[in-house]
């Protein structure tokens, strides 16, 4: 037909080329290497210096299971609340005006660029027997709700912090969708469940599983969060492995890293893997 | 449908900001609580701007998020655009999944990595100072770097092809080709992973925590190591001026894209109205060549947008201010650093009129010995986080503030030096003999003490009857279950079991170690929480009743109670004693002027501005003898503080903690998590064994798991060959 020019780039100039050597290079070193030494720790004995597996049967006793069990449960619960309170707002927002858009997702980042610490130390103040919220209630008549100390309190926590982790990349494939889809769906006689279901959803799912990743991986792993608002019995793992590095028991610090991450790695190349995302399918933003 | 839309946005962003809110509300407050109001004022942010140690980190977080996010963002472009020419499926792929490998991985395991790798390089290449402003920025570019390559990429393929070949078709060289044209073309992806980087960098806290050195800290640092003592509100003051700039920046930024808007709307109408002037026109004659060329000019007018253009140029901006900030430092700070790692909130730091000890030894030093010294103050949060840093050999510092329990550790393992008393004169005449050939440190070689103190148990006077009160029973008294606070670490709190059954709580025995453990079970369905910070809010409140924590934080707790609260406070038989000192570690840099400092320490002026502000018992003479001093602190504060027929160093040695050796260590630490996860005690016999079957279960997971993924990628490529 028409001459179409052969693919050119075949000659790549030398910029081209080379461009992503340093970053190749970069990442061997930081990112490969370190997680050789984590391996490296996780497979050697504390005193001797010897291979070993003990460390990592460690994590399959009975205490870090349930430490371990917990953790997961959390991290989901935070991870489907976030989705649950994230994907409508996201949705909602893609009805809005362009202006009022972007200064909805102003007032949404804003809160990520406040320190989390303070952010969680606010929500501490926030939550209390003889905070804000329990004062207020008090005062209609309605007894103190225990929350600080609790699972629920470190739930919040996550959902609280991570929440925009959600809202962000859901939002960002949403807005590049092609309207006329929606159209063309009701058109066809789908109704407005129908058309969420069967157009929406499924176009939006890269942005849904990398907001799932982004608020789950955080969640799973943080220590701060159950420090702070977690009652007696809310260990999470992170704590466990903060614990350890603050022990300088550095071989099981590793060894619990280093199964937390086979872990991750295994589960996230499952979702990664049927979702079929194309490489960075849905960023951040 | 619309109204329940605008409904359910505002209630998810007034919960987004609510937290924000109060942080702002008791950035306001009066008294010294992040928990109980007790009037307006500003005082805090006039002690923000007095502050050196917050303006400090903050300066520090602000370099590190400059130079962090410029490294990345050149690295990850120029990245990206390798990656979109690379043509090889087989490096590209791999290459983007290590890419992602920082996202995907918790930020935990990231830092740990890097900790291990920056020791070991560090060890290898025998440097004093493993961790440093370097490392970080090493870590900060790491992290951010997937997010700039995330958002460029997609910016690349949605060029037009065409574009670079037009360019150098049109006798561009490959470099102008890119600076000129595709540059353009992907700015916004470029500038969102630059403020993306930045703000990442800027909030971060894990990668940071664990791969800071000695002469960097940065403000989430700071802010965690100040867990010890409480959260002030200057933190707050300093968050809400950083909320209200960020909001004004964007705000400015979001204003000017919409006039940009509008202008460009207003440029397409009047671009319409000339075309169907010139329609007209057309009809009656030819076009004039100067419409032609303003035509071209219109339509190809299109840079970038303003509000990049003003994001670019605020970020520039940043960049050379503190750029010229750090040249400005390097030059001007040629003097002697003296670093100083100490607890958080464990200095007189000059707030509320209070003298600013460093300042003042720094002002000394200069008059006296006509050299230039600047103390550089660094703060942890717990003698295990000391270990930690100091054990890996990561960090150097020249003064250290360690516990007892850990002078014998770190004594024992050689990390201390001796002192030189022949520089510490002050140290002859005004330590006494109780503070003196102390166990873990009998010839009085390596240590000065500083503050010593007292567990003792706070409680509520309203709440509390009088004659539960007295000993450690109380935290075990059924009347006020769910009102009970309880140590957030495993030694102090079967400290309390122990002191309550009479125990050694430096025994080796297993068996009283269980014991401790069964007594803490029992109090377990008592306690509201376990806390180390938050007791000050907790307790200031009236939030919880009940609690065991050192006498002089009880001072500062009294000192900020809420109307309704009634605190008191007394020490049970037996309790824990403590004595944090002065040490020099064999890796400081400066052992003279460490002394030095030392020495000023211990001079009247500032040991009692200390005192006064640490609101701990002092075991200098020249503190507790001082008439000002008693009168300052009230009579009923000193009575806490100094029990009368106290015999100090009787008692001492049967309730310090000593160091336990390591089994008994990992067996307290194992005790604690069975504590923290609930399991009982009674089922003893089902935990000695690890579960193997588990083990092979999840290796057989990951086999099967990694041969499914390969059959089905078979099968994929099978189908897509034949479609």
């Amino acid at each position: 037909m028409t001459g179409v020019p052969p693919k050119s780039n075949k000659s790549r100039s030398l910029l081209q080329r080379y461009a992503a050597a340093p970053h190749i290079v970069w990442s061997v070193l930081f990112i490969i290497v370190p997680l050789i030494f984590v391996a490296y720790y996780a497979f050697t004995d504390v005193s001797t210096g010897e291979f070993t597996f003990a460390n990592i049967a460690t994590f399959f006793t009975k205490d870090y299971l349930l430490i371990f069990g917990k953790s997961v449960k959390l991290a989901v619960i935070a991870t489907v609340i976030c989705l649950l309170l994230g994907y409508p707002i996201a949705y909602f927002m893609t009805t809005c005006k362009p202006k009022t858009q972007r200064i909805l997702m102003i007032l949404i980042m804003l809160p990520m660029w406040m320190n989390f610490l303070i952010r969680t130390y606010a929500l501490m103040t926030l939550l209390q027997d003889t905070g804000i919220i329990n004062t207020f209630l008090n005062s209609m008549g309605i007894d103190t709700i225990h929350i600080i100390g609790t699972e629920g309190a470190v739930v919040i926590g996550m959902v609280y912090d991570y929440l925009p982790y959600m809202i962000l990349p859901i939002y960002s494939v949403m807005s590049k969708m092609d309207k006329s889809y929606v159209e063309a769906a009701s058109d066809l006689g789908c109704n407005g469940f129908g058309v969420l279901r069967k157009v929406i959803f499924p176009l939006s799912l890269s942005g849904v599983i990398s907001g799932i990743t982004m608020v789950f991986v955080p969640s799973i792993s943080t220590f701060y969060i159950s420090q702070k608002l977690g009652g007696v019995d809310t260990l999470l793992i992170g704590d466990v492995i903060e614990q350890h590095y603050t022990a300088a028991n550095y071989n099981m610090t590793a060894s619990l890293s280093f199964v937390l991450m086979m872990i991750l790695i295994v589960g996230l190349a499952i979702v990664n893997h049927y979702t079929d995302s194309d490489e960075g399918g849905g960023m951040l933003i | 449908m619309k109204r329940f839309s605008k409904f359910y946005i505002g209630l998810i962003l007034f919960l987004l900001f609510a937290p924000i809110l109060v942080m702002i509300f008791f950035s306001f407050n009066e008294g010294k609580s992040t928990a109980v109001f007790t009037g307006f004022s500003l005082r805090w942010y006039v002690e923000l701007f007095k502050n050196g140690e917050i303006l400090n980190a903050l300066k520090n977080s602000l370099i590190l998020a400059v130079c962090s996010s410029i490294i990345a963002t050149v690295l990850g472009t120029a990245a990206a655009l390798g990656i979109h020419h690379m043509k090889n499926k087989y490096v590209r792929q791999p290459l983007m999944t290590v890419t992602n490998i920082p996202i995907m991985n918790p930020e935990i395991i990231t830092g740990i990595s890097m900790m291990f790798l920056f020791v070991f390089v560090g060890g290898m290449l025998g440097l004093t100072t493993k961790l440093n402003f370097w490392t970080m920025l090493i870590a900060h570019v790491t992290f951010s770097l997937p997010y700039v390559i995330l958002n460029v990429l997609p910016k690349f393929k949605q060029m037009p092809k065409a574009l670079p070949e037009a360019a150098m078709d049109l006798g561009c060289t490959p470099l102008q080709s890119f600076f000129k044209v595709q540059l353009p073309a992907i700015m916004p992806g470029v500038v969102t992973g630059l403020i993306m980087s930045f703000t990442l960098s800027l909030d971060d806290f894990v990668i940071s925590y664990f791969t800071s050195g000695t002469d960097f800290q940065t403000l989430p640092i700071l802010i965690y190591s100040m867990t010890k003592k409480s959260v002030k509100p200057t933190i707050y003051a300093l968050s809400t001026i950083v909320f209200v700039l960020i909001l004004v920046l964007l705000l400015i930024s979001n204003r000017e894209r919409s006039t940009y808007e509008r202008l460009e709307a207003k440029k397409i109408k009047a671009e319409k109205k000339r075309k169907d002037a010139i329609k007209q026109a057309k009809k009656s004659k030819q076009v004039s060549e100067t419409d032609k060329i303003k035509k071209v000019r219109t339509s190809t007018n299109r840079g970038l947008p303003s509000h990049i253009k003003s994001a670019i140029a605020l970020v520039c901006a940043l960049a050379i201010i503190i750029t010229f900030c750090v040249v400005l430092s390097v030059f001007s700070e040629k003097t002697v650093v003296l670093n100083v790692y100490n607890w958080g909130e464990y200095i007189s730091d000059g707030s509320e009129g209070s003298l600013d000890v460093n300042t003042a030894f720094e002002d000394y030093y200069y008059q006296t010995y006509g050299t230039r010294v600047k103390v550089n103050y660094v703060t942890y949060t717990s003698n295990e986080d000391l270990y930690a840093k100091l054990s890996t050999g990561a960090v150097s510092y020249d003064i250290i503030v360690p516990s007892d329990y850990m002078i014998a550790r770190l004594a024992s393992e050689g990390l201390l030096q001796k002192l030189d008393f022949e520089n510490i004169p002050n140290y002859e005449e005004c330590i006494t003999d109780d503070f003196r050939g102390l166990y873990y440190d009998p010839n009085n070689e390596y240590s000065v003490p500083y503050t010593y103190g007292m567990v003792g148990v706070i409680y509520d006077a309203n709440v509390v009857d009088e004659e539960d009160t007295g000993d450690w029973d109380l935290l075990w008294n059924p009347k006020y279950s769910g009102n009970i606070l309880q140590f957030n670490n495993a030694r102090d709190a079967f400290g309390t079991s122990f002191y309550r059954l009479g125990l050694n709580v430096n025994t080796t025995d297993k068996q009283a170690w269980n014991s401790g453990l069964e007594e803490l079970q029992k109090q377990k369905p008592l306690l509201k929480k376990l806390v180390m910070d938050e007791i000050f809010n907790m307790m200031e409140s009236g939030e919880a009743s009940i609690a065991s924590y050192y006498a002089g934080d009880y001072l500062t707790m009294v000192d900020n109670q809420a109307a309704n609260v009634d605190l008191q406070f007394y020490y049970p038989e037996n309790t824990n004693l403590f004595v944090d000192e002065m040490c020099i570690p064999t890796c400081a840099q400066n052992k003279e002027l460490a002394e030095e400092y030392i020495n000023f320490m211990l001079s009247e002026e500032p040991a009692i501005a200390n005192a006064e502000y640490i609101c701990y018992a002092s075991p200098n003479s020249l503190v507790y003898n001082n008439e000002t001093y008693k009168e300052d602190m009230g009579e009923d504060a000193i009575e806490v503080l100094y029990p009368e027929n106290f015999d100090f160093s009787e008692k001492y040695d049967s309730n310090c903690y000593k160091d336990l050796d390591t089994e008994t260590k990992e067996y307290l630490n194992s005790l604690w998590e069975k504590f923290k996860t609930g399991v009982a005690t009674d089922e003893e016999e089902q935990e000695e064994q690890p579960i193997w079957p588990a083990l092979i279960v999840f290796v057989a997971a990951i086999v099967v798991v990694t041969v499914m993924i390969i059959v089905i990628q078979k099968k994929k490529i099978k189908r897509s060959k034949i479609s």
